[in-house]
């Protein structure tokens, strides 16, 4: 409709939340208490087994829990998921629980919630919090501290490699938390080793295609690689056939290092293929729905909800397989 | 006799493209080349050459379908949808989840005939909608090209699958005399469109159908089942696309298996020299047209330009080299 007079607001509504950041933790929508909630999920796309671990889990408690669940899914597209976030609103449910795509693309659908009196939690991916801040613009961000899953991945790259390697670094899409924060704890480890050196980075937008077409082309340009940190375990997995495919043997000349731990991730740390993966749990329901409950129940939400996340490696791939996802 | 004599030279100019396009987009394929032999570290390894080709593969063999169809004035804007489709049928097939076959060699190969079949059935729709009713391709085809990923994303519920199966891997990673199957495929299906366009009949009467359709009526040509055919054709090659995009990857996802491969295709087309409005058709061009865009691909990658930056010099050299045809071809 008015597309692009709500885009000013918004954008206004921003200067003017930036301008005055105190006194404003009033502003955040409440939510009552009731027996029963319909509660708005907006996925960002179900092109790999995280995502569909995590749908799944959302519905699961919600089953349990006997809530109303709109389920959407923006199929990859930020500006889709802005648009869900609006039909959830129109739809009036209770509160939304969002995985934003993106950093920035996401804010207006924050602000909307925010506007039409809508609790608002991010599960698994943050905003940019320079536009909109925890505890003033939404109640509370859920998910893995994905810095500390960067780090850890870093520490055992060092460990595992001697503090000698030339790295090639499959990014996850451009512009999304998990890339930019994975980026930032790995370099922040891996800065204090001058025998560790990335020699290529790219963006594997997270899915094993990309993944494998972006690792073809970057080991052929740098054959001299000798470890592979992907953001995510799909990439790694196109990294693997993409190795085997020029005739690397990735495990034994080449060390691969990787977060999420899915399934098929560890079946490669069993098979000798991948060396280590950092958990990302993907399984948000419980927590997500206890501290929507917790919100109404008038409880205090911290900003920020970490999920503790395992470490796997050819120590516990085997034994933590059955419970993957 | 009289007719013969018609014929032949008609032929000749028909089959082949203006030298100096297909020249053109040689010339731009060779300085690329250069460029690289000079700028990329590693480029001359066998690999790189495996790499490029195997990357290229499902563009190639789609493009000669879009060849074929855009040779008759048609466009086929389904082919990535239809890519969908058959990559989406081929897991639910072999895991027994669609017709209750169980895991087997049996399985396997269904998953391989079926999808394909699916793919030019729907193929056949295309046509038929041109044809029969006289529907502007664009459009007849952009209803598959809407509907094809949905019919796809229902059948998966939009989640992607993953799988392992032998069979499917040996397509994917598999090589025959140290040379990829996929490239093998590749160039079989170039061989035999190639062949079809200039030796046969059906070759023929596609080039006279886009020339000038009135007249191959008036001459007697049966326009509609050429035409349905060859968005068969097309549609058929979509499907053997998408076997071989989820066969490397072990993996299918409804909403990214030929996502915009309607547009590298038609971009391989163009820059191959094949007219858009229709009568002539390189296949060799078309091939070449693809190795330019891929090889180009690969060079921003490893040269570490980002993918965003890599969308504007791409479009950059397809302007370069339909320009340099146009300057060749112009006496």
């Amino acid at each position: 409709m008015n597309g692009k007079r709500s885009g000013w607001l918004i954008a206004a509504a921003c200067l003017v939340s930036l301008a005055a950041p105190a006194a404003q933790a009033d502003d955040l929508p409440k939510l009552k208490e009731k027996p029963t909630y319909k509660v708005g999920f907006a996925q960002t796309e179900s092109n790999n087994p995280w995502r569909l671990a995590q749908t799944q889990s959302m519905k699961d408690e919600a089953a349990k829990r006997g809530w109303q669940l709109v389920y959407t899914d923006a199929n990859s597209s930020a500006a889709k998921q802005v648009a869900d976030v609006d039909s959830m609103i129109a739809q009036h449910v209770d509160v939304i629980f969002l995985s934003p795509r993106e950093e920035k693309p996401l804010i207006p659908a924050v602000m909307k919630a925010k506007k039409a009196g809508i609790p608002l939690f991010l599960i698994d991916r943050s905003v940019d919090p320079t536009l909109a801040k925890a505890g003033r613009d939404y109640v509370s961000f859920i998910g893995s501290d994905f810095v500390e899953e960067g780090r850890r991945a870093g520490e055992w790259l060092v460990k595992t490699t001697g503090g000698t390697a030339k790295i090639i670094e499959l990014q996850g899409t451009s512009g999304s938390s998990p890339a930019n924060d994975r980026r930032k704890g790995f370099m922040e480890v891996i800065s204090k080793s001058p025998g560790m050196q990335v020699v290529a980075s790219q963006d594997g937008d997270f899915t094993r295609d990309k993944g494998r077409q972006v690792m073809e082309t970057l080991l052929q340009a740098h054959p001299e690689a000798t470890a592979v940190f992907a953001h995510n375990d799909e990439m790694a997995l196109g990294a693997i056939t993409a190795l085997e495919a020029a005739g690397r043997h990735p495990g034994k000349d080449i060390t691969l290092v990787s977060i999420d731990g899915e399934k098929d991730g560890l079946q490669a740390i069993i098979d000798g293929k991948m060396g280590a993966t950092v958990e990302c749990n993907p399984r948000f329901g419980p927590g997500a729905y206890q501290a929507a409950a917790d919100y109404a129940a008038g409880k205090k939400i911290e900003p920020i909800v970490v999920n503790q996340d395992h470490f796997y490696d050819s120590s516990n791939a085997a034994q933590s397989l059955a419970g993957s996802y | 006799m009289q007719e013969l004599e018609i014929v032949a030279p008609r032929r000749r100019r028909l089959v082949l493209p203006h030298g100096g396009a297909l020249g053109g987009t040689l010339l731009s394929l060779v300085l690329l080349v250069l460029f690289n032999l000079v700028a990329t570290p590693h480029f001359t390894s066998l690999q790189t050459l495996y790499v490029n080709l195997t990357q290229v593969t499902t563009i190639v063999i789609v493009a000669v379908g879009m060849t074929m169809v855009i040779a008759t004035g048609g466009i086929d804007l389904s082919v990535g949808s239809l890519m969908a489709i058959s990559g989406a049928l081929a897991p639910l097939i072999f895991a027994g989840k669609l017709l209750g076959i169980g895991p087997g060699p049996l399985a396997d190969g269904l998953a391989f005939v079926l999808p394909v079949l699916v793919a030019m059935g729907f193929g056949c729709f295309n046509g038929w909608l041109v044809a029969r009713f006289r529907i502007q391709p664009i459009v007849a085809t952009l209803v598959l090209f809407i509907a094809g990923r949905g019919i796809a994303q229902v059948m998966t519920n939009g989640n992607l699958q993953a799988f392992h199966n032998a069979a499917f891997h040996t397509l994917g990673l598999g090589r025959v005399l140290g040379v990829p199957i996929q490239v093998w495929l590749m160039a079989t299906v170039v061989g035999i469109a190639t062949w079809v366009i200039a030796r046969t009949l059906y070759g023929r009467q596609l080039l006279a159908v886009g020339g000038n359709e009135a007249a191959a009526r008036l001459a007697g040509l049966p326009v509609g089942r050429i035409k349905i055919l060859v968005y068969a054709v097309s549609g058929l090659l979509s499907g053997i696309a998408g076997l071989i995009v989820i066969a490397i990857n072990s993996s299918s996802d409804a909403n990214l298996v030929g996502l915009g491969m309607e547009l590298d295709a038609i971009a391989a087309v163009a820059v191959g020299g094949t007219a858009l409005t229709g009568g002539r058709a390189s296949i060799i061009g078309t091939l070449l047209g693809a190795l330019i865009i891929q090889l180009l691909r690969y060079t921003l990658l490893s040269h570490g330009i980002p993918d965003a930056a890599a969308l504007v010099v791409k479009a950059a050299v397809i302007l370069v080299a339909v320009y340099i045809q146009q300057v060749r071809r112009a006496p």
